[in-house]
């Protein structure tokens, strides 16, 4: 059974792909999107009751598509890409941060920033995400990890 | 009447996002302007016919509370309707934009709920272009 805050970053996630993107998921995941090799990632970092980040993985032409939608152009150029998957994961941050539970000072949302291969591997020992979600496309897939440092439920323990 | 719009916020690609919404909401709409950061939208206001803003909060050089604060103590544009998008979560943050008389609309944000939310500010109509 999902919990909340899959379901929050499930909608955040589909809302903003629809409404900022113009973009619908296919429904099945086949082989080819399966295998599909990592392209672009981004972060966006959270401060508040609880600190932690939103990575963002792209595969198989969704960095480009993403820009190409939004800002209705043919080829986007690097920058521009990663503008538009920043602000994708900035939007899917902000919607996702609330359902943490309403924090006395709120949540600083840090500007988002694109991710180095390195970087990557050393995201990917930060441990388990506390929600994710695979989106999938004509054009690619995305990986959306949302993570909370420390642990949420652990923190929730303590109380 | 076509509205004349101002568009703030820092992110280009999110001044691209609302501006093709707007469009999405086949509302009259006269000439759109862009700005960065607060400051250089009050300049646009100044220098500009505008009949509503759209004001991100979290902005370099002047962010958005600072830019409607100024818009409300300035005799030329007191009663500018203005509409603060953003993702913010903050509920005090929010509760200031509506102190400041602005309407917040959480992003992201559907055509339609822009289109309505313009239509009870501003008093457009929904008629057909041109």
């Amino acid at each position: 059974m999902k919990s909340k805050i899959e379901k929050v970053l499930e909608e955040a996630s589909v809302n903003t792909f629809e409404d900022t993107c113009f973009m619908y998921q296919v429904p099945e995941l086949n082989d080819v999107q399966k295998n599909l090799t990592l392209e672009a990632a981004a972060e966006v970092k959270y401060r508040g009751d609880y600190t932690g980040s939103l990575l963002i993985e792209t595969r198989g032409g969704l960095f480009s598509a993403i820009a190409a939608n939004i800002l209705s152009i043919d080829s986007p150029s690097c920058l521009q890409k990663k503008d538009a998957l920043g602000e994708v994961a900035n939007i899917i941050c902000g919607n996702v941060v609330t359902s943490l539970g309403r924090s006395k000072q709120g949540y600083k949302i840090e500007s988002p920033r694109s991710l180095k291969k390195d970087e990557l591997l050393k995201e990917k020992r930060q441990g388990k995400p506390l929600a994710e979600i695979t989106m999938n496309f004509n054009e690619g897939r995305a990986d959306i990890k949302f993570f909370v440092d420390g642990g949420f439920f652990a923190k929730e323990k303590k109380g | 009447m076509a509205l004349n719009i101002l568009v703030v916020d820092d992110s280009s690609v999110m001044r691209t996002i609302i501006i093709k919404t707007l469009k999405l909401t086949d509302l009259p709409l006269g000439d759109i302007w862009e700005a960065e950061n607060g400051e250089k939208g009050l300049r646009l206001l100044q220098e500009k016919w505008i009949d509503l803003a759209l004001i991100d909060i979290h902005m370099p050089v002047m962010d958005g509370e600072e830019m409607i604060r100024h818009v409300r103590e300035n005799d030329q544009y007191e009663n500018l309707p203005v509409i603060v998008v953003s993702s913010e979560s903050d509920p005090s943050k929010i509760e200031m934009v509506h102190k400041q008389g602005a309407t917040f609309i959480h992003k992201p944000f559907k055509p339609e709920t822009l289109k309505e939310v313009i239509i009870a500010i501003t008093g457009v109509s929904n008629e057909v272009k041109d």
